[in-house]
């Protein structure tokens, strides 16, 4: 700790605003991350379909949308299926991944881009353009993750 | 032509540089992988919405069609006189969703018939005598419904579109900022600085020498 202390007094003004300006950054991106997920069965019952974010803000889904991954999956996969899902972005620009529980995702993001895709690591991956199909069906059941992983 | 930050020439002086680089290329990352998923979503949003206004135009030159249809067949005091009973409060719920950092908003318009409204059949009752009107009505009824779902839609489209598209400007503002300033800056006098520290060790070097040649000759 007091090393860090001792870090932190040897920073340059400059250095301080560059500091704020990346955690401004990455405050603002993440801001829109839901503080927890739900799951689309309980979604399917509520008036106003909405989950809380980080900033206190709310992320309206759209009911035609929820219909639609209904639709798309049975009943009891409902029950599993959390969201929003949380899209990923790596240190790779051309890629993306879809953070996943289990085969549910898997299902629904091969039936939306009409490939087989694989959750590896609790991850799917998918390229910008597939990410492109993605987002025109799912505007408001998928949110963007900056991971800190890309600016390590 | 990136100025050289003036700062003392020392070797802390540089190890400070060096992490000031190393931070403005994180939050440059940062900063260009957003500008890549706004731009992305821009794009999308600018095609849904030039398609979303020619869907209303559409929309819209068919209703009038057949309201002036309509209208001719029942006469518009009569027609006026059935359409007063249907009127309803619009419903929309309205909503925001984030995209990387943007608020936008959303829009999604609920059917604002009852449900008891609806037939068996499927088919809504609008509230209007079914006996003293013709299809026309039904057809202008139909297609004004579909104008309002068009009109909300492209309110949501075009307001994402404006956000998105001011958001764009402002961190393209930081990203060139960070591109063609601060960084090049924080290189040169980097560079500036190792350069500095090369020739004070040849002097270095050089005067060894001169004092071992002159303690040799004393």
């Amino acid at each position: 700790m007091f090393k860090s202390l001792q870090d932190e007094a040897r920073q340059s003004p400059y250095e301080k605003v560059l500091q704020e300006c990346l955690r401004g950054e990455l405050r603002v991106v993440n801001a829109g991350l839901p503080r927890s997920q739900k799951r689309l069965s309980d979604l399917l019952t509520e008036q106003y379909p909405h989950v809380i974010c980080n900033d206190g803000g709310a992320h309206v889904f759209k009911k035609s949308e929820l219909e639609y991954l209904a639709s798309m999956i049975d009943i009891d996969e409902q029950e599993a299926l959390p969201l929003p899902m949380l899209i990923e972005l790596g240190a790779n620009q051309a890629e993306a991944a879809i953070i996943c529980e289990g085969k549910i995702e898997e299902k629904v993001i091969s039936k939306a881009l009409n490939m087989s895709v694989t959750c590896e690591q609790r991850r799917i991956r998918i390229y910008r353009p597939q990410l492109a199909l993605l987002r025109r069906k799912f505007k408001t059941t998928t949110v963007y993750v900056f991971s800190p992983k890309i600016v390590a | 032509m990136p100025e050289i930050i003036k700062v003392r020439p020392t070797k802390i002086e540089l190890i400070r540089l060096k992490r000031r680089l190393s931070m403005a290329q994180r939050v440059q990352k940062i900063v260009k992988d957003r500008l890549s998923i706004l731009t992305m979503e821009f794009l999308e949003t600018a095609r849904d919405t030039v398609e979303a206004k020619r869907k209303l135009v559409d929309e819209l030159s068919k209703l009038y069609k057949a309201i002036s249809i309509a209208g001719g067949y029942h006469g518009y005091i009569a027609m006026e006189k059935e359409l007063i009973a249907t009127e309803a409060d619009l419903k929309v719920t309205a909503g925001l969703r984030n995209i990387a950092g943007v608020r936008i908003p959303s829009f999604e318009l609920i059917g604002n018939l009852p449900a008891e409204a609806w037939q068996a059949g499927g088919k809504p009752m609008r509230g209007y005598n079914l006996l003293d009107t013709s299809s026309w009505l039904d057809r202008a009824a139909q297609l004004s419904e579909e104008c309002l779902k068009a009109i909300v839609e492209l309110a949501e489209l075009q307001r994402s579109f404006e956000l998105l598209a001011k958001e764009i400007n402002r961190t393209k503002r930081i990203s060139n900022a960070l591109e063609y300033t601060v960084i090049p800056g924080l290189q040169v006098t980097i560079n500036y600085l190792n350069m500095k520290f090369e020739e004070r060790d040849r002097e270095e070097k050089a005067r060894l020498k001169r004092v071992k040649v002159l303690v040799a000759r004393g």
